[in-house]
């Protein structure tokens, strides 16, 4: 029984560890997946020390089921600290983000919130789904940094917040009764059916405010059937929707599933027109619903096609850096999300209490997503939502929402 | 023809919808059987639960959608030419490919992770199972595309066509409606398309009277659609694509040949001697590595054909835990029909497939992934070996 | 007062001694990051120890303790968002109180799920365990009551180090003394084999479920201090590769030894966070190039065979054994940076880069994988720490170090 397996075992480690040595042999700057810092600050290391950068924490789910949305908000984060580093900085200062990994999972989430808290950044950005959020909020709240959620849409996130917590999306509040409307009025239609994402947040919470308020207009909802993101036969669920004879179908979760249900409903014989929230936005969207998906309306924050010189200008500098368009709306949002915090940044200097005030009283921030309101908001910006119709190349705009027009 | 709805204790069972919902389940339950193949056999043979088996079929579906792009369906190659045709040759040439990758894919993990761990106690090999799964996920989220998660372009898929099967059909009346309605409303869409002249039906130019006829569009096209509900409540039948018929009949061809070669090849014939006792199968001469390659092999291939035609024909997007949990649902399906037994895998996959469809007819579509497992546990309990599996007793 | 008092008096003084040094560092870091890595430590150290107790001392085969963590958690939240505020106690009373709760609820689970385990054996019990973790999140999931799968919060936060550290211990002492005791027998009995034990008049049945009953209970405990650490829970908290984390942990740290468990369990929890901390000098993300990453691959395959050719065939004395093993991992090391460096000049391979935090997961598979395929018993295998070890590893003598190592 002579055997130093114990040992073994305790190299690899060290093997291991020296993977991390031969990864700083040489440390790359720029290349496709670099932070958006790392190129820029690099050229002007030489004249900026340490002390005259403003660090900004981005908390993203680069791993897990969420990377779709979590790498392109950090795509859009990046986007945003290249522009603002290349007009020469914050007074001089330059912006280094600091991108954490949540995994996509809350608990994570928070223990990345929590390193980027103990660092020296003066406000977080992130992140993309509610659950992470609510987690990353507690610790904000804690350590007295400013939040700019990207695309948390759950009304809870800002209640209680003591006005640190901001978002630069509009909250299911606001969207799920938008496309309410829209079916109701815009469509004439009466009777709804409606199918949930019981595994995100986000679907759920939109149901219930799309249900809410389309019963409160006067109209039905016939049912509501349940799935799990991860899945991928809904037969079952369309069956049942279809005897129901609903005049419309809002489908409220993301566009993963989305494509392949309403396929699904169209090969059931089912003809009605579907809806949905801006978890369908994406370029895939057609690629996986086709023939199907087209002719469908969703709630988004901008249309690709607008010509408000934001968006222009974000599409193009995003084609120069990464190629197409963003792969889904977190990539515009995120991009919003660090400008806000740059542009409280810019109006407050860098103390965190400041800039938290300088946030809440912010006033015709024009961001990609639309104009940004802050002032006496509570951190909810009042947004335009677009309905957008999908059509086989893209998105066309259908009709638009203002904020004040939705609940009379 | 009377309401076919009965209503008890909040369940909602309308038997109009029962032939539609058991042919859905089916379906479902195909998809699992298939998968759960692969698991159970290797359980036969090694008794071991291979949690990397979802990840194999996981990759199966991105070779399926690389093939895909070679044949000219990727985005950016149907953007520069929309109008691609597929056939069913190249139907064929992805599910092959898929198979054959995914049974090298199988040797490749069995001979670099379980072979060195055989001797070594099963959680140890259930660890690695498990470091394995873990690595193709994480590795297949940095190599593979997965961000937007892409999906097979519903234009591969030629057989989109529905086909409907009556038991019992609507009264005439209703159809006769039906028609009419569909008719009027269609008509009434032309002229208020002709009336919009390229303009959006939302645009504020629109006058009074273009707004009454889309209106009046809509409330026809309400009318179709509650007719077509009316319908559906009235008639009993089916209604299948193409398609999805193929895939079903490809699972049972399938099935078929792995009967085939388990019970009447050399080979087989190897695998089922190694699954009944491994130690005197290898004094016999068997060598029981090449089974066990062989055996992995098979697996993988059944798991990769599932995978290409689930994202051929149901147009499921792919992404890196794409496999996760239809592995662990397949993998219920083998231990509910007894795991080891290669019948009952595929009894265990379709009995999943129908109890999960029945449990979202009965309008409980939120606890469906749920039951899965209620039944399960009930099912062991009653029969700790599972369906057709024995429960032996130990020997001292 | 014989050597027996002096020894169990020694040991709770040493305990509580521990938990007020911890909770002294933990409290006094100044960095609530480095804080949050020492209560999630402690709490993964509780759970693999009580999942050591089912799994490795009683031979039961459960894999999906993350429900019973769960049903603590819930157990916890759900009671102070409805009873703490009309009855506002001391903040850490009411996490003792909640502990007690949440270990009360997690062992009725326990033993609701430990009852199967007299009929099922091996895999079917696990996939049981596993199907029971599911049911309980899906249940979750459609409470709107605990907000379905957005969660819900309450409060008081009670922020507890000591807490973490005093269930830790007490995990690790109950399993340690069953081991050590009478007590302790029937479990060892049962995982060594049941129809033997039954013989010998051991309650094979009682024993299981105990088993279960304590292991979950603990579990429950760990979850109560998570949530009320947390404020907020939600079922995404629990998915199933918490369970498959902790079940990790276990076997890597040798199914059996509670020391290989707790220890494993915070070796692994830093194996996902410590990537996050490498920086370079100006605290940027490391890169790692397309080339390193490919090369390193290689070479801890390459490592991984020859490591295993030694262990296999080499029978001389262990020093050099050693000697062997250092050669072939210096190395692939060296051969691995050599060739990257080559390779990085090339514009293919070395320009393409990936964030070294982004390899967090993969990393650990790869941990994993290297760890079952050069030692499968695990790190620790069965050995326990004790202080013979200790005394024995100050000693001159090598030869006999490498025995007890062994």
């Amino acid at each position: 029984m002579k055997k130093l397996g114990f040992w073994n075992a305790g190299l690899i480690v060290l093997a291991l560890g020296s993977l991390a040595l031969m990864a700083g042999c040489k440390p790359k700057d720029g290349g496709g997946e670099s932070t958006g810092s790392t190129g820029s600050s690099s050229s002007t290391s030489g004249e900026t020390a340490s002390g005259d950068k403003i660090n900004i924490g981005l908390i993203a789910s680069i791993n897990g089921d969420l990377r779709p949305w979590g790498s392109d908000c950090r795509d859009g984060a990046m986007l945003a600290v290249e522009e603002i580093n290349a007009a020469g900085g914050i007074d001089g200062k330059m912006i280094n983000l600091i991108v954490e990994d949540s995994n996509s999972k809350p608990e994570d989430g928070k223990t990345a919130a929590q390193k980027l808290a103990s660092s020296d950044v003066v406000g977080l950005v992130g992140e993309v789904a509610s659950g992470i959020t609510m987690q990353i909020k507690s610790v904000a709240l804690e350590a007295g940094l400013p939040l700019v959620a990207v695309g948390a849409t759950n009304p809870d996130i800002t209640k209680n917040s003591d006005g640190k917590v901001f978002r630069v999306c509009y909250t299911d509040d606001f969207q799920g009764p938008v496309m309410a409307k829209f079916a109701f009025q815009a469509l004439g239609k009466k009777r709804a059916a409606i199918m949930t994402d019981n595994k995100q947040p986000y679907s759920q919470e939109l149901s219930k405010k799309f249900m809410a308020f389309f019963k409160s207009l006067g109209g039905e909802i016939v049912t509501e059937e349940f799935y799990e993101s991860g899945q991928n036969q809904f037969t079952g669920q369309i069956t049942n929707i279809k005897s129901k004879a609903p005049d419309v179908i809002f489908l409220s979760g993301y566009f993963t599933e989305v494509g392949p249900i309403a396929r699904q409903i169209r090969q059931q014989g089912l003809n009605v027109p579907l809806l949905g929230g801006d978890g369908w936005d994406s370029k895939e969207l057609v690629t996986s619903g086709g023939d199907a998906i087209i002719g469908g309306y969703f709630c988004n924050h901008y249309n690709n096609k607008e010509d408000r010189p934001e968006v222009q200008n974000f599409l193009t500098k995003w084609n120069e850096k990464y190629g197409g368009e963003p792969a889904t709306t977190m990539g515009a949002l995120g991009y919003d999300a660090v400008m806000l915090m740059i542009d409280g940044i810019k109006r407050g200097g860098t103390d965190k209490a400041k800039i938290a005030e300088a946030l809440n009283n912010t006033e015709g921030f024009a961001g990609v997503s639309g104009v940004i309101n802050l002032k006496d908001h509570n951190g909810d910006p009042p947004k335009r939502a677009l309905v957008v119709e999908v059509t086989q190349d893209g998105q066309k705009f259908a009709k638009a929402y203002e904020p004040d027009e939705v609940f009379n | 023809m009377e309401n076919l709805l009965y209503v008890w204790a909040g369940l909602e069972f309308n038997f109009s919808t029962l032939p539609q919902q058991l042919v859905n389940g089916l379906i479902t339950g195909a998809i699992y059987a298939l998968i759960a193949l692969g698991y159970t056999m290797v359980y036969g043979v090694l008794r071991l639960i291979n949690f990397a088996h979802g990840e194999v079929f996981m990759l199966g579906g991105y070779v399926a959608l690389f093939v895909s792009w070679g044949f000219g369906f990727s985005p950016e190659a149907l953007q520069k030419n929309p109008d691609a045709q597929s056939s069913a040759l190249i139907l064929v040439i992805m599910i092959l490919v898929a198979m054959a990758a995914c049974a090298l894919i199988g040797a490749i993990i069995e001979y670099f992770a379980y072979r060195p761990m055989r001797n070594q106690s099963r959680i140890a090999a259930l660890i690695t199972a498990i470091g394995v799964s873990l690595f193709l996920q994480y590795a297949g989220q940095i190599f593979l595309p997965n961000s937007p998660p892409p999906s097979i372009a519903q234009q591969v898929n030629p057989y989109q066509e529905n086909l409907k099967f009556d038991l019992i059909s609507a009264p005439k009346e209703t159809r006769d409606a039906y028609t009419a309605a569909k008719t009027e409303s269609d008509n009434l869409k032309q002229q208020f398309e002709t009336a919009l002249n390229g303009r959006s039906q939302f645009d504020d130019t629109l006058t009074d009277a273009e707004k009454a006829l889309g209106t009046q569009a809509q409330e026809a096209q309400n009318k179709v659609s509650a007719l077509e509900g009316e319908i559906a409540q009235k008639s009993v039948g089916v209604t299948i694509t193409v398609g999805k018929l193929i895939m079903l009949v490809t699972v049972i061809v399938l099935m078929l040949i792995l009967r085939f070669l388990v019970m009447a090849t050399p080979a087989g014939r190897a695998m089922r001697a190694v699954s009944h006792d491994f130690e005197s199968a290898s004094l016999m001469g068997i060598n029981v590595n090449k089974v066990i390659t062989f055996t992995f092999m098979l697996g993988s291939a059944l798991a990769g054909a599932g995978a290409m035609m689930l994202v051929t024909f149901e147009g499921t997007a792919i992404h890196p835990f794409f496999g996760l949990q239809l592995g662990v649902k397949a993998f219920v399906a083998a231990v509910l029909g007894g795991i080891g037994n290669i019948p009952g895998a595929v009894l265990g996959g379709f009995l999943m497939g129908l109890a999960e469809t029945l449990v979202v007819w009965a309008g409980y579509s939120n606890y469906k992934d749920a039951v899965a497992f209620v039944i399960l546990i009930v099912v062991l309990l009653l029969k700790p070996g599972g369906i057709l599996g024995s429960s032996k007793v130990e020997k001292v | 007062m014989g050597k027996f008092w002096t020894v169990r008096i020694a040991s709770v003084v040493a305990a509580l001694a521990g938990c007020f040094i911890f909770q002294t560092v933990a409290t006094n870091l100044g960095n609530d990051y480095y804080l949050r890595l020492f209560l999630l430590a402690g709490l993964y150290v509780t759970l693999s120890v009580s999942l050591n107790l089912i799994n490795g001392i009683t031979g039961q085969f459960s894999i999906g303790h993350a429900a019973f963590y769960m049903i603590g958690a819930y157990t916890a939240g759900i009671l102070t968002r409805a009873y703490y505020e009309q009855q506002p106690l001391l903040p850490e009373l009411w996490l003792v109180i909640m502990m007690l709760a949440g270990g009360l609820f997690a062992a009725l689970a326990g033993l609701l799920v430990g009852l199967p385990s007299l009929r099922l054996k091996g895999d079917y019990l696990a996939i049981v365990t596993l199907g029971f973790g599911e049911i309980i999140r899906i249940v979750a999931t459609n409470q709107q009551s605990v907000g379905g799968s957005y969660g819900f919060s309450f409060g008081p936060k009670v922020v507890a180090p000591w807490m973490v550290c005093l269930l830790a211990i007490i995990t690790i002492a109950i399993c340690r003394n069953l081991l050590k005791s009478a007590h302790g027998l029937p479990f060892l009995a049962v995982r060594e084999d049941e129809i033997a034990a039954s013989a010998m008049g051991v309650n094979v049945t009682k024993t299981k479920v105990a088993a279960f009953v304590l292991g979950s209970a603990l579990a429950g405990a760990a979850g109560a201090i998570l949530a009320l650490n947390e404020g907020y829970l939600n079922p995404d908290i629990f998915k199933m590769d918490v369970s498959f984390l902790i079940l990790t942990m276990v076997v890597l740290g040798g199914t059996g030894s509670i020391t290989g468990s707790a220890l494993a369990a915070i070796f692994l929890f830093l194996t996902i966070e410590i990537p996050r901390n490498i920086q370079t000098a100006d605290g940027q993300k490391v890169q790692i190039t397309l080339a390193s990453l490919l090369m390193a691959g290689l070479a801890i395959a390459i490592a991984i065979s020859l490591l295993r050719k030694i262990k296999d065939h080499f029978h001389g004395p262990p020093n050099q054994r050693l000697i062997r093993n250092l050669g072939v991992i210096g190395g692939s090391i060296a051969g691995a940076i050599v060739l990257s460096m080559i390779l990085n000049a090339t514009t293919v391979m070395g320009d393409k880069t990936f964030e070294f935090d982004k390899l967090r997961m993969v990393i650990l598979s790869i941990m994993l994988l290297v760890v079952m395929l050069l030692r499968p018993q695990g790190v620790l295998a069965h050995h326990e720490f004790s202080w013979d070890f200790v005394k024995r590893l100050f000693r001159k003598d090598h030869d006999d170090k490498a025995e007890v190592a062994s």
